[in-house]
């Protein structure tokens, strides 16, 4: 059977090789797509499709409706109805379960995939991934998050310690805005004292996860949340605060704007700080993610591909370099990534430094991130002891062990 | 002796008044204060955060002007529509319904009333991704989104007659009776006496139901499917405060709250009138 | 329980009357299902009659009927059109041809899947000229059970029309066999503004609440024995089907629940204590501060009424959408109110409005109190205004206070004229989705919980946390519709109990 599917796949390559110039012609003509993109990036986007429709060869015209939104809204829009959901579309990748699930992404072809694997960051072709097959586009990489501070309140020198930050706070009644209670940020501390989370499926609907975070270096983990949390100064949010009480907040690319006008003079911009458990330094991890752009399963072959056309135009180089001039968005392609505006970015710096602490973050199916959460509103409830820090662990690796579509292995 | 109880009680009563008078003030200013600070932020061109003061530091039009250059006229315009034929079709629906069942006696009476009590008691939640469906296939959902709910806020508005109802049940019947006896049919003592006495009741029914669709927000958002010509000003304006965007559009949100509640306020102070006597008269006979 | 007769309980007080109703409901209740079981054998048994008389008359309506009578079975309305009743035949002959159009062209294909829910998901196929992977969509599970009860409703329409022609065939039949003549069109006209209005009337808000209320809640109802959720979606990705009782098995067991942590039953019952309290405080809070705010406001002596009321009346007609989230924002950890008494040196650290779930149950509360107050004053100050005022004087000569008025002439009269008021506004506030959903979003979540669909908070009501079930990852729909059915349970419950003791809801007649 497999030796069939080989030969097929053979014949279907040279075949594709060899009408690829009909192939081509095949694909001009008008097509009508709708596209989701953050608000932000909606003029951008309709200026790009423009530029795609006049610079391709293939003699695509693509009459687009660029509606605004959210990464977030895209993917529950999609949870209630694919039919009406746009066509091309940004989400963020810890979505990508989801959308595969709800059967709202199409698999990448050949050609595409390799467009993907060729041309973009590890971490973000990673999280184009789930099995063996690609089913987006990567967009950006920098969905992850590092430091912003004020440099009134937090001296230069102090940047790197969690304590002295927190004492610096505390004796300025300033806040410290860290959204611990989302997986997404507290698994980072995890990551800090060298525990890992490892995600591998075959379905995406079933998932193995590998992880120790009720472990030793769980447990260190635990206390270094506490110390934030357990402090007066510390709120649960990733906003920009700086207007509203807050001296440090640890969000990503997407308030960089915001906060370099909250800020002025005082901004300050670095990776995440280390902290000290039992005389032992640990530098706060970090999950980094990406923006992805998916396709929508067409019934038409020939939009489809036109459609494929398109994306891979949007995420080229230089669209994505286009978007970091524009609003600061890390790129994933790398020779995007090397271009002088990404180098010269303050935020993307502090992104590059922390990357050395992040870990890309893989296909992570949606009760994980409910049940990880709780990890840090146990913490936060508890008093602290190492008995009651076990406690929390022990749930999470309970809650986890009994969800269904997750296994756990140790 | 008479005479000091007299004084006593009048003393007493001026305390209580100025209690009373305190008392007022401070519920007052508690009730009003939110709005107050949204208009105040609405003027505010310094940052468009959120910030830990009220007065804007420097006064002026930026956010309305932002508000004008947006989706927001298309959203309002929507609102606008949806509104006023909700205003229009709920009326003739709901007096329809609570007249027939305030004033003619028929054999299915009773077990319909019943039967739309019971089903009042379903959350109505639960069937919004059914309606979405439903008008997805007549095609009135996105950019279509607003006959699409006009359609559904009309639909099902017959199941709140209960206001309407209470407020016919206190009309006399004899006044029909007199007029059937002068050969009148049944419609012709609808048009020529009830809804001339109705005129608290009708506009009361007009109002709510023209101030619903400006608060629509968790269905609406189904219908519209992420298609900004298809949002009312709530879907719009809660996409300004979500994580993204709340940094750069807070105080424009909060100049389209004031836009979108100024004509409505006025409106409502217009008519406060005959809302009091549709609630007095008709809300409290269940 | 002690029985006591009508002459015995007139001597009651109120709250002995009170309690003793009360106590009379909850021992009727076994009574009341005991006697349904022990009849349900007569149920049935009248069924079965009422049936076979039903269709004996059909049949004998056949036997003896003319062949205008006879046509009539297989073409409806021919017996009118043939009697000169144009109109009627007309309408009778136009749905019958809708029907079997419908039918023919998707009815029957909709009822024939009905039982499978769909037999063919989408395939993805490999395009290898083009390179890409193209998805053929096949049945819709959702559209299958959607027509499929459509259908059905059709169907019950079609038997009881046609039941209906058959009758007037015979009727017809009777009045010109004794001499006298047939309703003509003009009559049939005439009779819909007049006695039967009430038909003309309903017809078009009745058709609303059916396709728009019942057909949604039949269907809602059949998916609670479904296992439609965000992956099986009916269409683009799995087809559903029927799984029996299964839904209700996993809401209703004791043992932990999927992704561990405590049981959705022990989730449920959580939320739904938690409904309930929030219920009763939200009514009461409301019910009584608003008075109080309308007995100040009507005081005699007090000036400038219209304008109190007008202040607060203002804040019913801005969109809860606008005032709540706004006031969620001042209350949140670096709001407004925080960081102004932080500035006053009133608090050294902000107060966890939202974060402790004690501080947010109240908060929410509180703020409710600040939404709903202006409706109570109004409907209470029409209230209060229509007290006779000889009462009160009456009493000040017997020499009552302020107070004693209040607890003996005020409060007794009030209960009494917004008793249903109170009940449907204390279900209208278990399902308050707007001040739960605006203000907090269900927050701070509740760890123990997080097992459970949809990540629960502390604030969570049923109705928010039906909607979080909804419209999280799993988009549990099945699980949506069995708490949304638990809600009704409650709700109808809780009314049924009110309704058998509260004294003012049964009679409406009394009102009139």
């Amino acid at each position: 059977m497999k030796k069939i599917l080989s030969i097929v796949l053979a014949l279907a390559m040279v075949l594709s090789m060899g009408v690829f110039a009909s192939a081509a012609s095949e694909l001009a003509g008008e097509y009508d797509v709708t596209v989701w993109a953050p608000e932000a990036a909606v003029s951008l986007t309709e200026q790009q499709i423009a530029d795609f429709n006049a610079s391709n060869e293939l003699g695509i015209t693509i009459n687009a409706t660029v509606e605004p939104v959210s990464e977030a809204d895209a993917a529950s829009n999609m949870d209630t109805d694919v039919s009406a959901g746009a066509d091309l579309f940004f989400f963020a990748q810890d979505q990508l379960s989801r959308m595969i699930k709800d059967g709202a992404v199409t698999k990448l072809g050949q050609g595409a995939a390799a467009f993907v694997t060729e041309n973009n960051s590890a971490g973000s072709v990673l999280a184009a991934q789930s099995g063996e097959d690609y089913y987006a586009y990567p967009l950006t990489a920098d969905n992850g998050y590092f430091m912003y501070y004020d440099k009134s309140v937090i001296p230069e020198e102090d940047v790197d310690s969690l304590e002295a930050i927190i004492a610096d706070c505390e004796a300025a009644g300033k806040n410290f805005s860290y959204e611990l209670e989302n997986a997404w940020y507290n698994a980072g501390v995890f990551f800090g004292t060298g525990c890992h989370s490892d995600w591998s499926t075959e379905d995406n609907t079933n998932f193995t996860l590998d992880d120790d975070f009720n472990s030793e270096n769980g447990l260190i983990a635990a206390k270094g949340i506490y110390k934030l949390v357990s402090s007066p100064i510390y709120v649960n949010s990733s906003n920009a605060d700086f207007a509203s009480g807050s001296a440090v907040v640890v969000t990503g690319t997407w308030n960089y704007a915001t906060i370099l006008e909250q800020l002025g003079d005082n901004f300050g911009v670095a990776d995440l700080p280390s902290f000290e458990v039992d005389g032992q330094s640990y530098h706060l991890g970090s999950y980094n993610g990406c923006k992805l752009l998916g396709v929508k399963p067409q019934e038409d072959a020939v939009k489809g591909a036109a459609l494929n056309q398109l994306a891979q135009y949007l995420t080229g180089a230089e669209c994505q370099i286009a978007r970091t001039v524009e609003f600061g968005w890390g790129p994933s392609n790398n020779e995007a990534a090397a271009d002088e505006s990404v180098t010269s970015n303050p935020a993307l710096t502090a992104l590059a430094e922390q990357s050395a602490f992040s870990v890309p973050q893989p296909n992570i199916p949606g009760p994980w991130w409910d049940i990880a959460k709780v990890i840090t509103t146990d913490i936060k409830a508890s008093d602290g002891s190492d008995a009651a820090l076990q406690a929390a662990l022990q749930k999470y690796e309970d809650s986890v062990g009994a969800a269904s579509g997750i296994t756990l292995v140790k | 002796m008479n005479n000091k109880h007299h004084m006593g009680l009048r003393t007493l009563n001026r305390v209580s008044n100025t209690a009373i008078y305190i008392l007022l003030i401070i519920i007052s200013v508690v009730w009003l204060i939110p709005f107050i600070f949204i208009v105040l932020q609405s003027f505010r061109v310094e940052s468009t955060y959120q910030v830990g003061y009220v007065i804007p530091h420097q006064w002026g039009w930026q956010n309305y002007i932002n508000l004008w250059n947006s989706d927001f006229k298309r959203w309002y315009l929507n609102t606008f529509i949806i509104a006023l034929a909700a205003a229009v079709l709920v009326t003739v629906i709901q007096l329809c319904m609570s007249y027939t069942l305030s004033r003619f006696r028929f054999k299915l009476r009773g077990p319909l009333m019943r039967f739309m009590l019971i089903l009042g008691m379903f959350p109505g939640m639960l069937t919004m991704i059914i309606l979405y469906r439903v008008l997805s296939d007549l095609g009135l959902t996105q950019a279509n989104a607003v006959p699409g709910l006009i359609l559904v806020s009309v639909a099902s508005s017959g199941m709140g007659y209960y206001v309407s109802k209470g407020f016919f049940d206190t009309i006399p019947k004899s006044l029909d009776e007199a007029a059937r006896v002068d050969g009148a049919t049944r419609a012709q003592v609808l048009y020529k006496i009830i809804l001339p006495l109705s005129k608290p009741i009708v506009i009361y029914t007009i109002l709510t139901a023209f101030m619903g669709p400006w608060g629509d927000y968790v269905f609406a958002r189904y219908v519209a499917m992420g298609t900004s010509a298809g949002y009312n000003v709530a879907v719009g304006m809660y996409s300004w405060l979500t994580n993204d965007q709340i940094a750069r559009m807070y105080t424009t949100f909060c100049a389209g709250g004031v836009i979108v509640a100024v004509p409505v306020t006025i409106l409502f102070l217009c008519l406060q009138k005959y809302y009091v006597e549709g609630v007095t008269g008709g809300a409290v006979k269940g | 329980m002690k029985q006591y007769s009508d002459l015995e309980y007139l001597r009651l007080s109120k709250g002995q009357k009170f309690s003793y109703k009360l106590g009379s409901f909850f021992a009727a209740i076994p009574r009341g299902i005991g006697h349904f079981f022990a009849n349900i054998g007569k149920y049935i048994k009248n069924g079965v009659v009422g049936l076979g008389r039903e269709l004996g008359d059909i049949g004998s309506t056949f036997v003896h009927g003319d062949w205008k009578t006879k046509t009539s079975f297989v073409v409806m309305g021919f017996g009118n059109l043939a009697r000169g009743q144009i109109l009627r035949g007309l309408l009778f002959l136009l749905f019958e041809a809708v029907f079997i159009i419908y039918m023919i062209f998707g009815g029957a294909h909709w009822l024939s899947m009905l039982p499978s829910l769909g037999k063919v998901g989408p395939s993805s196929e490999y395009n290898a000229i083009l390179d890409t992977y193209t998805t053929v969509y096949n049945d819709n599970s959702f559209k299958i059970l959607l027509y499929g009860v459509l259908t059905f409703f059709f169907i019950i329409a079609f038997i009881y029309t046609w039941r209906v022609n058959v009758k007037q065939n015979k009727i017809a039949e009777q009045i010109l066999k004794s001499g006298k003549k047939l309703k003509a069109d003009k009559d049939d006209l005439r009779s819909m503004v007049d006695e039967n209005f009430h038909a003309t009337l309903l017809a078009l808000p009745m058709t609303g609440i059916l396709v728009f209320t019942v057909l949604p809640i039949v269907f809602m109802i059949l998916v609670a024995f479904t296992n439609y959720d965000g992956s099986h979606n009916g269409y683009t990705n799995n087809l559903f089907t029927w799984v029996g009782l299964d839904n209700f098995n996993t809401m209703l067991s004791w043992s932990g629940g999927a992704g561990g942590g405590q049981s959705y039953s022990a989730t449920f019952g959580e939320i739904l204590a938690w409904t309930l309290i929030w219920a009763f405080l939200a009514t009461f809070t409301n019910y009584f501060l608003g008075m109080g705010v309308a007995m100040m406001i009507n005081k005699k002596g007090i000036h400038l009424k219209k304008v109190w009321r007008t202040i607060l009346v203002m804040t019913i007609a801005i969109p809860q959408f606008i005032s709540l989230l706004y006031v969620s924002k001042m209350f949140a950890r670096n709001g407004l109110i925080n960081l102004s008494l932080m500035d006053l040196g009133w608090i050294k650290q902000p107060l966890p409005f939202w974060e402790d779930a004690t501080w947010a149950r109240v908060t929410v509360v509180l703020i409710n109190i600040w939404i709903g107050i202006p409706h109570l004053m109004l409907i209470t100050t029409g209230i209060l205004m229509n007290i006779p005022a000889d009462l009160y004087e009456s009493a000040r000569i017997d020499g009552a206070n302020a107070w004693q008025q209040y607890r003996k002439i005020t409060l007794p009269y009030m209960l009494f004229i917004t008793g249903p008021y109170l009940l449907t506004s204390f279900t209208g506030n278990m399902n308050n989705f707007n001040v739960i959903y605006l203000l907090t979003g269900g927050a701070p979540t509740n760890p123990a919980a997080s097992g459970a669909a949809g990540s629960v908070g502390y604030t969570d009501l049923l109705i928010t946390w039906l909607f979080k079930i909804t419209t999280g990852a799993d988009s549990q729909y099945y699980l949506a519709s069995v708490v949304g059915i638990m809600v009704f349970v409650v709700v109808a419950f809780i009314s049924l109990v009110v309704y058998n003791v509260l004294p003012s809801i049964k009679n409406e007649e009394d009102y009139q």
